[in-house]
């Protein structure tokens, strides 16, 4: 950006609307109606003020707000540019088809402490926009921290066993993510370069300083506030608090653990990357290809996990720790294609374009888990055939999300997915443009069954699921079943692998707790899916079909609350508006700016 | 106008000292007049402190009181060889700069503070209040002071009637837990005199500028041969002064008076002296550490590295055991006092990297800063959280962590307030608790002392794992009924095992309340239910003022920096 930045209250009044209206919801505790229209007004108002930056910064100005030095040679300062508008646009207009969702979904279920939830959802957008027009890393380290502390009560909601373990173990993941990793990564780039923030005018950011300090320093401070902002971001190992993290309800499941949360890792990631080392120092010190190839592993790796997750939130989990890994991937292209000068703009375009596409495909298919839930109180995958009799529109969005997420044009997935590839083989790196193929392929495989089986099956008549239900190893070579039933890491239903009488079965499979002793999938997915089991068994739920089968609703929307329904509708038609005319919704063009920008400060 | 600024400064200490007789004189008159004395006095001293600590603090200025004024306190003197000694003599001095600005402010404000807790807590007797008073005197005293004799008088002061404070809970593990703090209080007292013994042997001074200016050679007519660091007395002095000076401030292992004295206390005790009494320590060592000894001494030979090392691994040890043996603890004021242990680790880490040989100019500047905020923001972070914690119980008698469970249903403002109070010694921004790490983790960083560094950082993730016990007991464990604890059930529950079992006679459940009951501490509710008003405003303004300080990080470091030049020139005093 060649002006400079003007002087703009906007990015802290988009940061403390929904901050005021924390205290807003708090004192209408009362008054559901009013509360949630709190809510919606927070949400539409601070849509509104992003965008009315929005024309500015495609022009290339940048709004600037600062507090004044916050700590010695550090200011706490917001500035929105074109990165951190890309982030704000998504969080801001999802929530407020989110706040309408999750009014219908507490609701639907008479869910307690509903204050308490909507004000810790305020608060998180709060931080949520906090970090994206943060100018520099002690800024964007605040809001991270307020965010981890902010979601916590969303995850420990449910107030159960299991909600509480989850919440103590997310609680442990970002505090050490954020306190310790990211806290200790900018300490170390402040004394290495007298300087934290994000570099706005070449010379005047981390960069210079950080190229000339020690290798092994530099090095290391990148590879602390990766691994911190990784935490948040899903990167393998530091995962596991994200599958666990589900027990939480899903409107926060949806906007917050695949969009706000999950994407401020990536954007943390993508800032660290661009702004903090730019890209020619992280391909001169090698760090990208590092990064690189830790999303190749998390990318594979969730994806065949996911193929075995009955429970569909579960996948849907890991689907979202793959996917962010599409994100780092591209982030993380940035330094080889640097060194070979070839296709940066592309891997920079590809990984932040998918964090828009990936956040509409991936709350529309959370949000019609939810309504699924709510609606027929089916979380398995194994009980959801033949469901798209029951819920026709939840189940055609989640067959156009789940499309686009395997990349099928015409839906968001596939643009970015295309800039990655074509990145990838110019940077001369093209087995990952080969990871990224096969991931297109697992994505399918772990989609395409349940569309599927809600569509062309019927719940007596479907076919056995092998990935599910079969031994590890296969038939032929895995270990023989255990007595009892097939050896199951989620709890499933199914012992026999036939049809869908699986209902009753289940029963059985959850108190028959020993035949799964046997299995312990790395993340206990036993333990949390057992709990959630006796949870939904003390409010007397009962998964699946009735006796009958499921019931035809027609397509009407008359399948479950349109506070719900209309929501699911309007963010599956943005993937598909992404997918169309991607260059028509601004998301394209700050991207584009973002990647020349980048361009530039390599040849340069 | 600097004329009244030192006069202030006497007034300052001598004011709490005379009203300390007040309640004691005044009780022959009428009973329970004590708590309004001390409204009195330290609204007095207050104006007092915000006078002194504003030209202190915010002119930057250092103001000098020689007791006894020109007739009776130091005066030069002629030497037979003709030299005068220009004031080189015994002869106290109270000296008020930036830093004792700081504490100033913090003992006053406190002080005052924490009476609008015991209004309704207690304990109520005059002789409590005599005792207050008094130790509010010694922490002036301890904050002013310019000589290490007197610094000793008044670390006495404090010591003995925090001792005297502490058993006012008038319960057999208040006196235990008060005698076990006056043994190793003492002890730790008696080495830290045992050093300045050493100091005047060697140097014949007990005034801190004029040792330190001896230390370093610097006095002509003494016949020193040059600097003094290296000398084996010198060293051990500081040995002494620091291991004293540690024991009073709970570094491991020296801690083990502190979670019984800080649990057993009356609860306005708890709050009293979890803010100060370690505080004025910790400021002590500082004190003698930048400027008496400066960090010339510890650049003067390999013996005075190993100690100021094995100072270090104290520090750091303690930040590691302070956090785990919180973690394992049932009950809260246990639990805090623990936390207090590692929290003066982390300040202790700040005072040895701002000395360290290895540490530039940026690291110094940043360890003093650290210390400098961290002292005041952890005496506001932790008083707030006993004063809370004593408001809980206050009105719900919970004392466990277990008890905690779903009582933020119940008390929202004080569980909020808890959080944000716990939160903030996690050390997340923007609060105060941040602040004060950051600079002494930044500190430790630019002085490259990699294994400090990894302490301090990690050091977040271990606070977390005793606080997020407590906020999650508070806000996501159910309602209190839920977690079964045996006192609660046979005490409380009206239909049920409970019913049946008072039915069987009173001696079955009495036997069974009595053995399930806290065995060393008295179930009773001071407020008889309920939290009053001042204990509320007290925890709530704790809770906000974290908050407030955390967006003040830059104007408290600007504070502090006339001390940061002086550190790193090692200079004796801190001029303006």
């Amino acid at each position: 950006m060649i002006e400079p930045a003007t002087s703009d209250p906007r990015p802290i009044l988009a940061v403390l609307l929904s901050a005021v209206t924390i205290l807003l919801i708090l004192a209408s505790h009362r008054y559901p109606n009013v509360r949630e229209s709190w809510s919606v007004l927070a949400a539409v108002g601070k849509f509104a003020v992003v965008v009315s930056m929005l024309p500015g910064v495609l022009d290339g100005t940048e709004y600037r707000w600062s507090m004044g030095e916050f700590v010695a040679g550090i200011e706490f300062a917001l500035r929105a540019d074109a990165l951190g508008m890309v982030f704000a646009l998504l969080a801001s207009f999802l929530w407020i088809g989110t706040s309408f969702y999750a009014a219908g979904y507490m609701r639907g279920l008479d869910e307690h402490s509903q204050t308490r939830f909507f004000a810790a959802f305020a608060a998180s957008l709060s931080a949520a926009i906090g970090i994206a027009f943060a100018e520099n890393l002690v800024t964007i380290f605040l809001f991270y921290e307020l965010l981890s502390v902010a979601t916590y009560p969303l995850v420990a909601h449910d107030e159960t066993d299991e909600a509480r373990a989850a919440g103590r173990k997310y609680l442990a993941y970002t505090f050490l993510g954020g306190g310790v990793l990211v806290l200790a990564g900018t300490a170390l780039v402040f004394a290495l370069s007298g300087t934290v923030s994000f570099s706005a005018v070449a010379g005047q950011g981390t960069a210079a300083g950080l190229g000339d300090s020690s290798t092994a320093l530099a090095r290391a401070a990148f590879t602390m506030l990766a691994a911190g902002f990784g935490v948040k971001a899903a990167l393998m190992p530091l995962h596991s608090w994200l599958p666990d993290a589900m027990v939480a309800p899903t409107p926060v499941s949806g906007l917050l653990h695949a969009v706000a949360v999950v994407k401020s890792g990536v954007f943390g990631i993508a800032r660290l990357v661009l702004d903090v080392y730019e890209p020619a120092l992280v391909a001169e010190l090698g760090v990208g290809i590092a990064l690189a190839a830790v999303a190749a592993v998390t990318l594979t790796a969730a994806s065949i996990i996911a193929l075995r997750a009955d429970r569909l939130k579960r996948r849907l989990a890991f689907s979202t720790v793959s996917q962010l890994s599409y994100i780092v991937l591209g982030l993380g292209l940035v330094g080889p294609a640097a060194a070979a000068n070839a296709g940066l703009e592309n891997v920079i375009k590809g990984g932040l374009l998918h964090i828009p596409a990936h956040g509409f495909m991936k709350l529309t298919l959370f949000f019609c888990a939810g309504i699924i839930h709510v609606e027929t109180h089916t979380d398995y995958i194994s009980e959801m055939d033949g469901i798209g009799k029951r819920m026709p529109l939840t189940m055609l969005a989640f067959a156009v999300a789940a499309a686009g997420m395997a990349g099928i044009p015409l839906v968001a997935g596939f643009v970015s997915k295309w800039f990655l590839l074509v990145g990838s083989v110019s940077a001369g790196q093209a087995v990952f443009a080969a990871v990224l193929l096969v991931s297109g392929v697992l994505n399918i495989a772990y989609f395409w069954p349940i569309v599927y089986g809600a569509f062309f099956e019927s719940h007596d008549r479907a076919d056995s699921k092998p990935l599910i239900e079969g031994p590890f190893g296969g038939e032929l070579f895995g270990s023989a079943a255990p007595a009892g039933g097939t050896a199951h890491t989620d709890g499933g239903p199914r012992t026999d692998g036939a049809g869908g009488d699986g209902h009753e079965h289940r029963q059985d499979g959850e108190h028959g707790k020993d035949s799964h002793g046997e299995t312990h999938s790395p993340d206990g997915e036993h333990a949390s899916d057992h709990g959630k089991d006796s949870h939904s068994e003390t409010h007397g739920h009962h998964g699946g079909p009735g006796p009958g089968g499921w019931e035809r609703v027609g397509w009407t929307g008359a399948e479950g609350s349109w506070l719900m329904l209309g929501p699911i509708l309007v963010v599956v038609a943005g993937a598909v508006v992404l997918g169309l005319v991607p260059f028509q919704v601004g998301f394209l063009e700050l991207i584009e700016a973002v990647a020349e920008d980048a361009a530039t400060g390599v040849t340069a | 106008m600097s004329e009244v600024v030192e006069l202030a400064l006497a007034l300052l200490v001598v004011v709490p000292v005379l009203g300390a007789t007040l309640p004691l004189a005044l009780g022959l008159l009428r009973d329970q007049v004590g708590w309004a004395v001390a409204v009195a006095v330290l609204a007095v001293e207050a104006g007092l402190a915000a006078r002194v600590a504003y030209d202190l603090a915010i002119e930057g200025s250092r103001v000098v009181h020689v007791l006894g004024g020109e007739t009776f306190g130091r005066k030069s003197q002629e030497l037979s060889s003709g030299e005068s000694t220009e004031g080189f003599a015994v002869g106290i001095e109270l000296v008020g700069d930036p830093l004792s600005g700081l504490v100033v402010a913090l003992v006053a404000g406190v002080s005052l503070g924490v009476l609008a807790f015991a209004r309704r807590s207690g304990p109520r007797g005059n002789a409590f209040y005599s005792g207050y008073l008094l130790l509010t005197g010694g922490l002036m005293g301890v904050a002013l002071t310019g000589d290490l004799f007197n610094l000793f008088v008044f670390l006495e002061i404090s010591g003995l009637t925090t001792y005297a404070l502490v058993a006012s809970g008038r319960s057999a593990p208040s006196a235990v837990a008060a005698l076990k703090y006056l043994v190793l209080g003492t002890t730790g007292a008696s080495m830290y005199l045992i050093g300045v013994g050493y100091i005047f042997v060697r140097t014949g001074a007990l005034n801190m500028v004029d040792v330190s200016e001896t230390l370093a050679g610097n006095v002509e007519f003494l016949d020193t041969e040059g600097a003094l660091y290296g000398d084996p007395l010198v060293v051990a002095a500081f040995g002494f002064i620091a291991v004293g000076l540690a024991t009073k401030a709970a570094i491991f292992p020296l801690h083990t008076w502190q979670p019984d004295a800080y649990a057993e206390a009356p609860d306005t005790v708890t709050v009293y002296i979890s803010a100060l009494a370690s505080t004025a320590a910790a400021y002590a060592l500082a004190r003698v550490t930048w400027f008496v000894f400066t960090p010339a001494f510890f650049d003067a030979g390999a013996a005075n590295r190993r100690v100021l090392e094995f100072l270090l691994v104290l520090a750091a040890t303690s930040v590691v055991v302070g956090s785990a043996l919180a973690a394992m603890q049932p009950r809260v004021k246990r639990m805090f006092a623990y936390s207090s242990v590692a929290q003066f680790g982390l300040i202790v880490i700040g005072i040895g990297v701002a000395v360290h040989p290895a540490a530039g100019e940026q690291a110094t500047r940043f360890a003093v800063y650290g210390v400098g905020i961290h002292l005041v923001g952890h005496a506001v972070i932790k008083s707030g959280l006993f004063a809370t914690a004593g408001a809980l119980s206050a009105a719900t008698g919970a004392r466990r962590v277990g008890e905690y469970a779903g009582l933020a249903r119940e008390r929202p403002f004080l569980a909020g307030g808890m959080a944000t109070l716990g939160f903030a010694l996690v050390g997340v921004p923007p609060t105060v608790g941040f602040i004060g790490k950051w600079y002494v983790a930044l500190g430790a960083v630019e002085a490259e002392h990699w294994p400090l560094v990894t302490v301090i950082f990690v050091s977040t993730v271990l606070s977390l794992l005793y606080m997020a016990r407590v906020l999650e007991k508070l806000y996501f464990a159910g309602s209190p009924d839920a977690t079964g604890e045996p006192a609660e059930e046979i005490a409380g529950s009206p239909g049920g095992a409970g019913g049946a079992v008072a039915a069987d006679g009173g001696d079955t459940a009495e036997s069974i309340t009595g053995e399930s009951a806290d065995s060393d501490e008295p179930v009773t509710t001071d407020g008889g239910g309920s939290a009053s008003l001042g204990m509320m405003a007290l925890a709530l303004t704790a809770a906000v003022l974290t908050v407030v300080l955390g967006f003040a990080g830059s104007e408290l470091s600007a504070v502090l920096d006339p001390v940061v030049e002086a550190v790193v020139d090692a200079a004796p005093e801190v001029n303006p």
